[in-house]
């Protein structure tokens, strides 16, 4: 078992092996954030900046001006919130390529609660000019966004969720897909045959989309599966859903800001429904299978909340933890 | 590719066949007395025919620029982002006219003064790398530069280049200004020096108390940054020979390496509102205002 956030110290360590530009900060979570794994290999590129998050943002904006490539890790909810004003500023109107890497993202904290999770950081960071965002759903998907990070002269944005996986545990393509082409670089990829009806997913909530597609194939009902790590630049997705009938966003984010309201944003005809943690969720102290289980986002409720689906393609009611995006936008529009 | 990048491209193809060094822009064919006044009607003019704006910070902090880009800093124009230059952060960046006054006598830019803040100019109400040869850094949002000067000073602590980072009083009311001071020290920069442009005043202000009709932006200002493990020189901010030796003690120009293992911070006194009693007198008043036809002749006159 190993979390993402340990996966990708490990990788950047790697390639700091022959990257003299890379250099880490990290704001006094480096045990847990991942960062630790750079730091016992290049002690002398690694820098705990105390805890103090908007200063440490700042000083990788200033050290990536001077052609240094700074990843600053700390929990997601301290990077997008805490130092809020300092990306905005220091690196997204900057355009500094410094890379935050944020662990503990979501709306899962465990035993935390709600000071640590970070259920609506998506939508602070998509919002900002010349940010890339990933949300990474396994070991691969890591790789992909460090690589692209590296090859990108953009401030970036690596959400990763709290808990470990297993090497079974990776979002691999359905045996005999037939998906020939090679991975493009920003790691879409097609878990489940593109159906009428289709879920579309992205970090963690790709592995719940897993379960949901496995219960409802148990069930008799077929629907594709579309993962998507990278979501700015958004990769072609309305080419990618071309034919859909049907779209359905699972994520763990708010079910406003994140995957959905960018799929809402494409203009395209497939209704878009939508599953992740309601406007009104702060994060909360208490398991992932109980959080789920509570917001309705388990494995089983989503498939019992996406079986009607596949029988009509009309808006459906919507349980608790789901919003139709079409409503959120005639609401703000 | 942002438009100061390709500023920079433009500027490196035209001096493609030439070796062009970083080097102190001392010559301004006057005393610095002069150009601080010629500075000083810039700033009064751009505002006036612009719609106002910050007079008395722009005016407080007018010499501790001049001072640094005619005396200490190693610059090349006409490569604003020359690899070798030293950087400088206007992190008080509401004084960005005053900056601008300054970077266009340096020929960074000719774009026209009196485009300040406009919708076609450059020349952005707060100072923007992206728009502006000669920014280093953004800044506007206060709290933010000293920050960035210490990663900068990071990334050059071996390349003999120096960092200067110019605060306000009334942004060390910013916890990030503590946040980096603490960093600072612990990182040991001496190739890093913060000058606090110290006028005592800001746009609110603290309420009085019963021992202080009027308390500074922040108190014990001398004590909190020797607290934190800083070198603090004090000095008159519009005094150029002083500004001059004061720059000179923080950061030698004949070391190249960070020696003392202390970052600086220079406490320039100075008043809101320098060269124009009519804005010194009622700082408040000028903070960040709009002037009347009346009151510009009466500054124009002051800095005859």
């Amino acid at each position: 078992m190993k979390k993402l956030a340990d996966h990708l110290g490990q990788e950047l360590a790697q390639q700091a092996q022959t990257d003299p530009r890379i250099f880490v900060l990290d704001g006094d979570l480096a045990d847990s954030d991942g960062a630790y794994l750079f730091a016992q290999q290049h002690p002398d590129r690694f820098l705990m900046a105390g805890i103090a998050e908007q200063n440490m943002v700042s000083v990788a904006a200033g050290m990536a001006d001077c052609g240094v490539r700074p990843w600053v890790f700390s929990f997601a909810a301290f990077l997008s919130y805490r130092a809020y004003d300092q990306v905005r500023i220091g690196l997204s109107q900057a355009e500094q390529p410094v890379t935050l890497v944020g662990s503990h993202a979501g709306g899962l904290a465990a035993r935390n609660g709600k000071t640590h999770a970070a259920p609506n950081d998506l939508a602070l960071m998509l919002s900002l000019p010349n940010m890339h965002v990933w949300a990474p759903g396994d070991f691969s998907d890591v790789q992909l966004a460090v690589a692209s990070s590296l090859q990108n002269n953009a401030p970036c944005y690596i959400r990763l969720p709290r808990r470990a996986f297993s090497a079974h545990e990776q979002l691999k393509v359905e045996e005999g897909l037939g998906q020939t082409s090679p991975r493009p670089a920003s790691g879409e990829r097609w878990l489940r045959e593109k159906q009428s009806v289709t879920i579309v997913s992205t970090g963690l909530g790709s592995h719940w989309a897993l379960e949901a597609a496995d219960i409802l194939l148990q069930q008799g009902y077929l629907v594709g599966l579309l993962h998507c790590p990278c979501l700015a630049p958004l990769p072609p997705l309305a080419q990618e859903l071309a034919g859909v009938s049907q779209i359905v966003v699972i994520e763990d984010h708010t079910v406003f800001g994140g995957l959905a309201s960018l799929l809402a944003s494409l203009g395209l005809t497939a209704p878009i429904t939508s599953f992740g943690w309601p406007m009104q969720y702060c994060g909360k102290s208490g398991s992932d299978e109980q959080l789920r289980a509570h917001y309705g986002l388990s494995g089983a409720a989503l498939a019992a909340k996406i079986a009607p689906l596949t029988q009509t393609s009309a808006p459906v009611a919507l349980a608790q933890g789901a919003h139709s995006l079409h409503s959120i936008v005639s609401c703000i529009s | 590719m942002n438009s100061i990048n390709q500023h920079s491209q433009q500027a490196m193809q035209r001096v493609a066949t030439a070796e062009v060094s970083v080097q102190r822009q001392a010559h301004c064919g006057s005393t610095l007395a002069a150009e601080a006044k010629a500075i000083r009607r810039d700033i009064v003019e751009t505002l006036y025919q612009t719609g106002g704006g910050h007079y008395g910070g722009a005016l407080s902090v007018t010499d501790i620029l001049l001072t640094l880009y005619r005396r200490q800093l190693r610059l090349c124009p006409a490569i604003p982002r020359h690899a070798q230059r030293d950087r400088l952060i206007l992190s008080k960046g509401h004084a960005a006219v005053a900056l601008y006054a300054m970077l266009r006598r340096l020929a960074y830019f000719d774009a026209p003064l009196a485009e300040y803040a406009s919708f076609d100019s450059i020349l952005e109400g707060h100072p923007d790398m992206a728009s502006v040869p000669g920014i280093d850094f953004s800044s506007g949002s206060l709290g933010q530069g000293l920050s960035v000067g210490i990663g900068m000073a990071l990334a050059l602590r071996t390349s003999g280049q120096q960092v200067w980072v110019v605060l306000g009083d009334g942004e060390c009311q910013e916890g990030q200004i503590w946040e980096a001071a603490m960093l600072a020290t612990n990182c040991q920069l001496s190739n890093l020096c913060a000058i606090v442009d110290c006028n005592l005043y800001q746009e609110w202000g603290w309420a009085a108390t019963k021992d202080e009709a009027h308390p500074p932006p922040v108190s014990q200002m001398r004590h909190k940054w020797q607290a934190f493990g800083w070198r603090v020189i004090e000095v008159d901010g519009h005094d150029h020979a002083a500004l001059e030796a004061a720059y000179q003690t923080a950061m030698p120009s004949t070391t190249n390496q960070a020696t003392t293992g202390q970052p600086t911070v220079i406490l320039a006194n100075t008043n809101k509102g320098h060269g124009v009693p009519l804005i010194a007198n009622a700082p408040w008043r000028f903070h960040c205002e709009t002037v009347t036809e009346a009151e510009h002749a009466s500054i124009l006159e002051s800095l005859r």
